[in-house]
């Protein structure tokens, strides 16, 4: 059946018909196969544009619409649009991008408007050709998986389940909070950490749409936007979470009279038992057994003085197993945050050579109320210091270990310098590069601190050595250029804080494996854009927030994780989300099953039916790469809107001429 | 015509044979001139980094009046730790270059003299000998200086660890054509 | 019999004979043979690099040539030469027309620059190529108790080569241990002695080898272990210099890693020029000789 194609020409002002004789190609068009008109226009994708395209489909009939114009990354979707609206499937249109493909990168006009008319007869030749496909509509699931619990996890939970959402909060520690529970005050205002967290933790726990479930890792992810099947493995804390209290009894009864083992949420400074709680306002208060110390459980031989202090409430379990738990949820949000630099890269510091070096993690659990000095600044010489050296920049903007700046150590260094004089009227001296103090109220803070008498000296810490060696008392001594005065300075001080820089988690290859989405040179998720769509990664229906996306502060962390949020919900109240139809498929009297396609796909979306022993692609995955197409063996595998002879046809268009 | 180099690019430029030295990227931490044995015993009258500063904003006749660059032990500690990745001590080696080259240094320095004589010696026989070195440093230190070298070279001769006479390595006309085809060294001047 | 191109470097004539015969004597035990290159010429040192960047590299470029000639690689027991020689090979290999320009002048010499010899340090001879394993088997006279203070300096780490550890290296003092003494915790070991600073700026080089002393004798080190002959003369030879200049009171004797290796393996001190020292190192012979195997 010969076709009635129309062809619009776009001036796009002066940007196409400045370097294109855009009626001469009109003109041209007209007279190729199939073609029953040829139109050009200033600006085609304006309303009278649009409407023309709609009207000439009605009135001439017009079954295929070839839109030469910009590129389709801008337009596609307006002249598909205005064509549905003409009642033609949106799919029997055809664009060609003769401004940044033609008219921008010539010099000379007669050779543009060659080249114009060689792809329009290209289009022409393909879109008659074209298939009438469908875009298929995927329902979005309406529960939503929330990996992380910190604070960031914690205010995505809350957001969406107080908009009646069902959401599975899912953290590997024992208890949620994450490293805002570790804090004693947060800049710029000074608020106590633990006082605006616990009662978000407190309605995490409490919220009829939130299943909390801590000590957990997720195992598989399997699915498509919408439609995710998560695995999680519950870990064994051996004491039943909805029959313990938290009253600690097990915890004072152990056989072990003292702490004897490093204390993780202390970060070592402080030592627990076997059982433990792993803080006072631990969220869930339910306490947990280490298998790797508990005597029961090594050896299956103690008095268990810990389940007859639990009594009648029988809440300690030594055969608990693991449990694996399967959800289905529409749509996930990372919030797995950071870890600190490991400062015995920078061996000169001298961590972990020198007790008096401490990191600044360290630091806060020390000033901390309820952490392993009851918010004394005690040392670990059991002496509070009388002078104090906070180093910033370690492990960031250094070719040697991390480029990047870590955006809030310059902020948490100067608290710290407040604290520390706070509490013990210690000289501080502050050794920085460059002070960055960019947000709200932060200015003010740094000036403030400096009010208080702390030293801020311009210099990168050169080296941290003891000031009289072999003597074990010995002062350190903090050796940098002080830029500003022109002199190298040796500080002598009791005690040096590192104000240690943000690296993304260990194991976040590994997390964004299990999810398949990406990460950056430096480690952390990668963001869609970096300025339009912070928290959406590449595949759709898993987002992003907080600092596993890059370091920042709380207020930041915050508004990210409401973004998230609010992303999630866009997709789970729109109901659906349409997939574009533009996905490979496989002819299955072709295929062999020699499998050669199923580890190409970027997107893991070929699978094997092992009974019919061909593969499959999932519809919904699919990105329409083209990968698996052209790596067929056998040709078995074709892709919608890409045809072979779609694609030949192309070819035979723009060759014509030769 | 190409525009006269600015002191800036003149700098840049004498690195040729090591990789390109990001100079402009220096953030003025300091870390260089912490960590500099020589700047931190107070023996430079200017700090690494600030020559790096000065070269940057094109002080060139500051940069020629320091010592910094004479006194460089080229231990490569700075280069190792400069966060931004800077070659330091190049960057010293550099400056004595340019300054040999323009003839111009520091008052009453000791290295610019011993750097010409060590080369010439090497250009006439290809080998090193302290003896013919001494000649370019002795004579400034004081009579009580003088006196105790000698004692210490006496030592060392008693000890048989004085060369007594210089080497020479056996194609040494070849040596020299190998080293005019380079830069014609050794030449008398016109 | 492992060969290697052998380059002296001119300290090694007289000043650091001592090193020289101890190498040649101890690597012999160890089943390695060193070809002296054939009429090798000075590295440069630093002094060179002061005049011109190409020259200096020239000089190297031609002692890699001749041991490319005797197919071999070269290695060196001054780390000043060491420095030198690897560095230009890298350069050059990572600039052909540097290169090309370089064997433009070696022509002259009928010699060509390839690369195809690789340079190594005295010590990384012993600890990677032949093995604290195969050391350790041919100790005969036991160091046990001899404290020594293992000091790198700076040349045979820096400038950084690959990614290797610059900042906490062990290999010394494994070297150390596998031979029986006792290394200890020399916290500036990595520090610069000051070089060619000695004459430069005496007072400066002085006071850096007055810091290395005061570590190595606060650690208690019967003797300072070094690999290279400008860091043992500026320990050892300006010692009294020291003690002269700051009113200290230093004795410590300071040899070469191999004649202390040289001492466990038995060999005769005058065999390892032991006795040219200005600080005397009779105390170490000592403590080796009264320890029987």
């Amino acid at each position: 059946m010969s076709k009635r194609i129309g062809v619009y020409i776009c001036h796009c002002g002066t940007n196409i018909a400045g370097m294109v004789d855009v009626k001469a190609v009109a003109e041209y068009a007209a007279t190729l196969p199939g073609v029953v008109l040829g139109r050009d226009y200033k600006y085609m994708c304006s309303d009278p544009g649009q409407e023309w395209i709609k009207e000439d489909i009605k009135d001439q009939k017009l079954d295929r619409v070839v839109v030469a114009a910009c590129s389709p990354l801008l337009h596609e979707r307006t002249f598909r649009t205005a064509a549905a609206r003409g009642g033609l499937n949106q799919y029997y249109v055809q664009m060609v991008n003769i401004r940044e493909h033609d008219a921008w990168v010539h010099t000379d006009k007669a050779s543009a408007t060659e080249k114009a008319k060689d792809l329009i007869r290209a289009a022409v030749y393909r879109v008659a050709l074209h298939k009438p496909l469908e875009k298929k509509e995927v329902p979005i699931k309406p529960g939503v998986l929330i990996v992380g619990a910190g604070i960031a996890g914690i205010h995505a939970a809350l957001t969406l389940a107080n908009a009646g959402k069902k959401v599975y909060l899912v953290e590997r520690e024992p208890t949620i909070g994450g490293h805002m529970a570790k804090f004693d005050k947060t800049f710029p205002t000074l608020d106590c950490a633990a006082c605006i967290l616990t009662p978000k933790m407190t309605s995490v726990k409490n919220h009829p749409n939130i299943t909390m479930w801590t000590y957990s890792d997720v195992t598989k992810v399997d699915g498509f936007v919408g439609n995710y099947k998560v695995t999680v493995r519950r870990n064994p804390r051996y004491v039943i979470e909805n029959l313990c209290v938290g009253c600690s009894e097990c915890i004072n009864a152990c056989v072990y009279k003292e702490g004897k083992f490093p204390d993780e949420f202390n970060l070592g400074l402080g030592k627990r038992k076997p059982v433990y709680l792993p803080f006072p306002q631990a969220t869930p208060l339910v306490a947990l057994i280490d298998p790797d110390t508990c005597i029961q459980l090594k050896t299956g031989k103690c008095k268990k003085t810990c389940i007859e202090a639990c009594g009648d409430r029988k809440a300690i379990d030594f055969e608990q197993e693991a449990e694996i738990k399967e959800i289905e949820v529409g749509t996930i949000i990372l919030a797995t945050g950071f870890k600190i630099f490991d400062s015995k890269r920078i061996p000169y510091y001298g961590y972990g050579t020198y007790p008096g070096v401490y990191t600044a993690l360290e630091v806060e659990r020390l000033v901390n109320a309820s952490g392993p000095t009851s918010g004394e600044l005690v040392m670990r010489n059991g002496q509070k210091p009388k002078s104090v050296a906070i180093v910033h920049c370690v492990g960031s903007r250094d070719e040697n270990t991390n480029k990047y700046c870590s955006r809030v150590c310059c902020m948490y260094s100067l608290k710290l310098a407040h604290l520390v004089k706070e509490r013990t009227g210690a000289e501080v001296y502050n050794f920085y590069i460059d002070m960055r103090t960019p947000g709200k109220g932060f200015e003010e803070f740094y000036s403030k601190v400096a009010g208080e008498g702390v030293h801020m000296i311009r210099g990168k810490v050169a080296d941290i050595y003891p000031e009289s060696p072999g003597n074990g008392s010995a002062r350190l001594v903090v050796q940098a250029e002080d830029t500003l005065l022109n002199m190298i300075r040796k500080v002598p001080v009791d005690m040096v804080v590192l104000g240690v820089g943000l690296e993304a988690q260990a194991d976040a290859n590994d997390v964004r494996r299990l999810f398949n989405i990406s990460c950056s040179n430096d480690g952390w998720f990668l963001e869609r854009h970096p300025k339009l769509a912070p928290v959406n990664t590449f595949t759709d229906g898993i987002f992003i927030a907080g600092c596993c996306q890059g370091p920042k502060d709380i207020p930041d962390t915050v508004a990210q994780a409401g973004a998230a949020a609010a992303e999630a919900l866009a997709l789970i109240d729109a109901g659906s989300i349409e997939l574009e139809p533009n996905t490979a498929y496989i002819v299955d009297t072709e295929c062999s099953g020699c499998k050669t396609c199923i580890p190409m796909c970027p997107y893991t979306a070929i699978s094997r039916n092992d009974e019919k022993k061909i593969a499959v692609i999932n519809e919904a995955l699919c990105k329409g790469c083209g990968t698996c197409v052209a790596a067929c063996p056998s040709g078995a595998i074709k892709q919608n809107l890409f045809e072979d002879e779609e694609i030949f046809e192309e070819i035979n268009g723009v060759l014509a001429h030769v | 015509m190409a525009d006269k180099p600015t002191f800036r690019d003149e700098i840049a430029g004498l690195l040729h044979a090591t990789m390109g030295n990001p100079l402009d990227m220096c953030m003025q931490c300091g870390t260089c001139s912490g960590t500099c044995p020589v700047a931190g015993a107070g023996f430079m009258d200017n700090s690494p980094r600030r020559i790096i500063a000065m070269i940057n904003a094109d002080l060139k006749q500051r940069v020629l009046a320091s010592n910094t660059y004479w006194y460089c032990a080229s231990c490569y500690h700075c280069t190792v730790r400069c966060p931004r990745g800077i070659d330091i001590t190049e960057l010293m080696y550099g400056l004595k270059r340019y300054a040999i080259w323009n003839k111009q240094s520091k008052e009453g320095l000791i290295g610019p003299v011993f750097s010409e004589t060590f080369v010439k010696m090497i250009v006439r026989t290809g080998r090193s000998y302290e003896p013919v070195l001494a000649t370019s440093y002795l004579f400034t230190l004081g009579v009580p200086e003088m006196l105790r070298e000698a004692q210490t070279a006496t030592s060392l001769m008693l000890k048989g660890r004085l060369p007594l006479l210089p080497a020479r390595i056996k194609r040494l006309d070849n040596f020299k054509r190998v080293l005019k085809r380079i830069i014609p060294l050794g030449e008398p001047e016109e | 019999m492992k060969k290697y191109a052998y380059f002296p470097g001119c300290s090694l004539e007289k000043m650091a004979q001592s090193y020289h015969n101890s190498a040649i004597e101890t690597l012999r035990r160890l089943d390695v043979e060193l070809e002296e290159l054939e009429d090798w010429n000075c590295c440069g040192a630093t002094a060179y690099f002061h005049v011109d960047e190409l020259l200096a590299y020239t000089l190297s470029a031609r002692n890699l040539a001749m041991a490319e000639k005797q197919k071999l690689d070269v290695v060196a027991p001054c780390s000043g030469c060491y420095k030198n020689m690897f560095f230009t090979r890298a350069h050059l290999q990572h600039e052909p027309a540097l290169a090309d320009h370089i064997n433009f002048a070696l022509e002259a010499d009928d010699l060509k620059f390839n690369g195809t010899s690789a340079v190594r340090h005295l010590i990384e001879v012993f600890v990677q190529d032949i093995g604290l394993d195969a050391v350790k088997a041919k100790v005969t006279q036991s160091l046990k108790g001899l404290r020594v203070a293992p000091y790198y300096g700076c040349q045979i780490l820096r400038p950084r080569k690959d990614h290797e550890d610059v900042e906490q290296p062990r290999f010394f003092e494994d070297l150390m241990a596998a031979i029986g003494a006792t290394p200890v915790d020399f916290p500036l070991k990595l520090r610069c002695c000051g070089g060619a600073l000695i004459i430069t700026n005496r007072k400066a080089a002085l006071s850096l080898v007055r810091n290395l002393l005061q570590s190595a004798a606060a650690a208690k080190a019967d003797v300072i272990a070094t690999a290279c002959p400008l860091c043992q003369v500026n320990l050892e030879c300006y010692q009294k210099l020291v003690n002269q200049e700051f009113g200290t009171q230093f004795n410590l004797p300071v040899l070469y890693f191999t004649q202390l290796i040289g001492l466990a393996f038995g060999l005769p001190p005058k065999q390892l020029g032991i006795g040219t020292e200005l600080v005397s190192a009779e105390p170490v012979v000592c403590h080796a000789r009264s320890n029987p195997s």
